[in-house]
């Protein structure tokens, strides 16, 4: 019976003993629970195209991407708009890179991983799939070499998986991988793309790559290229590698013109500009047309959107940019106020022969009209659809914007209040106007009352209001009740990438290879057939010729107003600097007459005086210290 | 319970004090002055102060040939000084709106490399001879109009014959501020007057006699400084400049 127990006891101990140890951390996802079933792919695929690098409505060029608190918009700094929180030239201090090279190894570790589980799928599931890694990877290549020029090259994962941090010391060397040339990075990019619009489906899930979103990422960086490669001036070479890492031979532009060309036209046929409401001749169709396009969920114009969804995903635009009579709860109103110099490039109003509005009559007198829309009543619609112009209905209410109330007499005319082109302020004799949204009425000539200010400003010194004149009108919901006007509450679509865009690409490379006297098609022609099919669509006047690659810009400018572009491009064409030399933005501040019981605008520089200055530096970017602390073989970008 | 307790706070305090690291190794204290001088005039080339203006460059080689550089910044008259160097082996250059003492070709293979080395010990004074893109001369003395405007009338030449560093003029700036440091960092807007040139214009002002004049009249019982800078196209478009000049208003 004893011996029975000592028995029993050796079984236990052998049995409990043959337990094995050697098995992975359970509490750990092991790569076949990711990798394993569609579901942990899709999981993955979330995770990456979430941390794709998109400039939509949470970023802003200090603070960052997919922050929540945009209160220094981006189109401050490029000329579109002022902002109270934004208000000088300034690069992006955030530091792009850390993120970006973690992003970078997601991809190569799902391109490296996913084959081995792929007798799991089906070839077009896995084809998908590693397309859409190479177009993430591609892209935010792109983000790096557009911000820094050459960066390193990572195409795989650099460490192999159970290495000991003993292990990865000693092989430390090896990772301090050097800037690759500029024209390197963009040739990666390249080949990305090419590889993603070969293996990618022509549709898929709303918000994910297709072939033709590569396609059309493809024209974006090209253009880029061809751009950087014919006017940078800025030359910086590795001399440990040879490698030119600012600056691309000015030989290649017309390569990479022709690539983005070429790659644009993929989507010819597949994508159109969006009519669904638009009527030939009817400026009001038309206008709504061109806010639709922005909220249309099947417009057949997006070709990259990144899509929102309360209360899982959300944004504040709409609470930060409401005219300040729409203010929420949250107290933030008027971010954005579009400047007159971005106005005056749309057409439909009055100018003088040099562009500027004419607010003025031929003896130097303010023109005075019965409303503020009278100016802009023949204003190209697209025009409408991007600015809220003063006395606009926007949520059903007549947005007014006021700087103040002209006392003096109107018999005669009334004469400038400040000398033209003059920076000084405004008299205080015959002026009635408002520090703040708190305001004392006056007591018009006829006994009525009005207050000084228009609901929407313009304020002396509260800046909660349009400050420019404006106020933006471009991605906000205009059928959001005020209760809903809040942070964090706004759920709309930003679309990355439209038509608009790739046709626009196609036209300004276009115009480039015509200039380069590339001669196999009749570039310029094509290029003036895209111009207007977009100015049709804008319900603006067709050209009938071009003067220079300015004509194309300039549409470009007016089609992307607001949609985080333009800086971008004010960069690539290196003008940014010649733009910003101590600039002053115009404005356009409405007054009224309470003699002539009328309207007059007076244009001046922005009041508050605040000038504009790009650094010649930042057309490249500051490599983040801390990443050359860590990479040693990094060399910073010229002028830091 | 309370025995403990004071053992084991005992045994906190010393090996919390046995952790204290004292860094003994001496404080920079070596001093590196010098000028940068305009090779074709032996004057001290003008710029302006701060991440803009002229700045030198030490590689400190001592441990790796290609070392992460650093960078001071000199001072609005051309020289420099920092007092709080470690003693070292540096190689020494300077950046500014001058012709490149340290040039590479395509390949990134140095072609000119005017840089100097030295064993820095004590106090290294060093002077770098450089062909400023572009030299500014007053003409005369500022003028004070009739409307309370000042004018003032200079010249504008290149500081250089080298055909690789010839770009053409952008901009010429008459700067004012109520300080000697005078630039495009620091300037008042309302009386200062910029021009910008596209094309081949600005160049082919070089060598007239210019007069700019304040944008406003300078307000009275103050003290104005009066600057001119120029700048190429070349590079990071750095302004050259001319001393300022100092004009009190009555």
């Amino acid at each position: 019976m004893k011996k029975l127990k000592y028995i029993i006891l050796l079984v236990i101990v052998l049995g409990a003993s043959c337990k094995k140890l050697n098995i992975p951390p359970q509490n750990i996802i092991q790569d076949a629970d990711v990798f394993g079933s569609s579901g942990g792919i899709e999981a993955y695929m979330a995770r990456i195209y979430s941390e794709l690098p998109i400039e939509d409505f949470r970023y802003s060029p200090t603070r960052g991407l997919n922050y929540f608190w945009i209160i220094s918009p981006f189109p401050a700094i490029s000329g579109e708009a002022l902002s109270r929180d934004q208000t000088s030239a300034t690069q992006e201090t955030f530091n792009y890179w850390g993120a970006a090279y973690s992003l970078i190894r997601e991809c190569n570790y799902l391109t490296e991983t996913l084959p081995t589980y792929s007798k799991s799928y089906s070839t077009a599931q896995i084809a998908n799939w590693m397309g859409e890694a190479r177009f993430i990877r591609g892209a935010t290549y792109f983000a790096l070499v557009k911000r820094y020029g050459g960066v390193p090259l990572v195409d795989k994962v650099l460490t192999t998986p159970g290495e000991t941090i003993d292990q990865v010391v000693a092989t430390i060397n090896e990772l301090k991988i050097p800037r690759a040339s500029e024209q390197a990075v963009y040739d990666f990019v390249a080949t990305d793309l090419d590889y993603a619009y070969t293996n990618l489906p022509e549709t898929n899930k709303h918000g994910r790559a297709t072939k033709y979103v590569a396609a059309g990422f493809k024209s974006r960086a090209m253009l880029f290229a061809g751009s950087i490669a014919k006017y940078n001036t800025t030359t910086l070479v590795d001399p440990a590698t040879s490698n030119r890492v600012c600056g691309i031979p000015s030989t290649k532009a017309t390569a990479y013109f022709q690539a983005a060309y070429d790659a644009a036209k993929l989507l010819d046929g597949k994508f159109s500009l969006y009519k669904k409401t638009w009527a030939a001749g009817d400026p009001n169709a038309q206008y709504l047309n061109y806010v639709n396009l922005f909220f249309d969920a099947t417009s057949t114009e997006n070709v990259f959107v990144k899509e929102y969804q309360y209360p899982n995903s959300v944004h504040g635009y709409d609470a930060y940019n409401v005219p300040r009579q729409l203010i929420g709860a949250n107290g933030y109103s008027a971010e954005v106020n579009p400047t007159l110099d971005l106005v005056e490039m749309y057409d439909g109003f009055p100018k003088n022969a040099d562009g500027t509005i004419k607010n003025l009559d031929a003896s130097g007198n303010y023109v005075l009209y019965t409303n503020t829309m009278d100016i802009f009543a023949n204003a190209e619609p697209r025009l409408r659809a991007t600015v809220i112009l003063p006395g606009d209905i926007f949520k059903s209410q007549s947005i007014e914007i006021r700087r103040g109330i002209y006392t003096g007499s109107s018999a005669g005319g009334i004469n400038p209040l400040i000398p033209v082109g003059s920076t000084a302020t405004y008299p205080t004799t015959n002026l009635v106007t408002s520090a703040t949204a708190t305001q004392t009425a006056y007591t018009l000539p006829n006994g009525t009352k009005m207050n000084p200010a228009g609901l929407s400003g313009v304020f002396g010194s509260d800046g909660t209001c349009a400050i420019s004149g404006f106020s933006v009108r471009k991605w906000l919901v205009p059928d959001k009740p005020t209760s809903e006007v809040l942070e964090n509450r706004s759920d709309q679509t930003w679309i990355e990438m439209r038509y608009a865009e790739v046709l626009l690409n196609r036209a300004e490379a276009a115009y480039e290879l015509y200039s380069a006297g590339v001669t196999t098609i009749d570039y310029r022609t094509d290029a003036l057939t895209i111009i207007n099919q977009i100015r049709d669509r804008a319900g603006a006047p067709l050209l009938l010729g071009f003067t220079s690659v300015n004509d194309i810009r300039k549409e470009r400018r007016k089609e992307l107003a607001f949609e985080n572009k333009t800086w971008w491009d004010m960069r690539r064409w290196r003008v940014a600097d010649v733009e910003q030399n101590g600039t002053l933005y115009r404005t356009l501040l409405p007054f009224f007459s309470a003699d002539a019981n009328k309207y007059f605008f007076d244009a001046r520089f922005d009041e508050r005086n605040r000038r504009y200055t790009f650094d010649p530096r930042w057309y490249y970017e500051t490599i983040p210290t801390a990443a050359i602390a860590k990479s040693t073989n990094l060399i910073q970008n010229p002028g830091y | 319970m309370k025995r403990i307790l004071y053992c084991t706070t005992l045994c906190l305090v010393l090996a919390g004090s046995s952790c204290k690291k004292i860094d003994n190794y001496a404080a920079p204290a070596e001093t590196l002055t010098g000028t940068v001088l305009d090779a074709g005039l032996g004057t001290g080339v003008q710029t302006e102060i701060g991440s803009g203006g002229t700045r030198v460059k030490l590689l400190e080689t001592s441990w790796s040939a290609t070392p992460t550089p650093l960078y001071f910044v000199g001072k609005q008259d051309g020289t420099f000084n920092n007092t709080k160097v470690f003693a070292a082996t540096y190689k020494v250059s300077v950046e500014g709106a001058f012709v490149p003492l340290v040039q590479t070709d395509a390949s990134g293979a140095t072609t000119v490399d005017k840089s100097q080395t030295i064993t820095l010990k004590g106090t290294a004074n060093l002077t770098f001879n450089v062909e400023p893109f572009l030299r500014i001369d007053w003409v005369g003395n500022p003028v004070t109009n009739a409307d309370g405007t000042v004018s003032v009338q200079f010249k504008v030449t290149r500081g250089t014959t080298q055909t690789a560093f010839l770009s053409d003029v952008t901009d010429i700036f008459l700067f004012i501020s109520d300080t000697q440091y005078d630039g495009n960092n620091n300037y008042d807007p309302r009386y200062s007057n910029q021009v910008t040139y596209a094309g081949t214009t600005g160049t082919a002002l070089l060598g007239t006699t210019l007069t700019f004049t304040t944008k406003t009249a300078l307000p009275k019982s103050q003290t104005y400084y009066l600057r001119v800078g120029a700048r190429t196209g070349y590079g990071l478009k750095q302004y050259n400049y001319n001393a300022p000049k100092a004009i009190a208003i009555p």
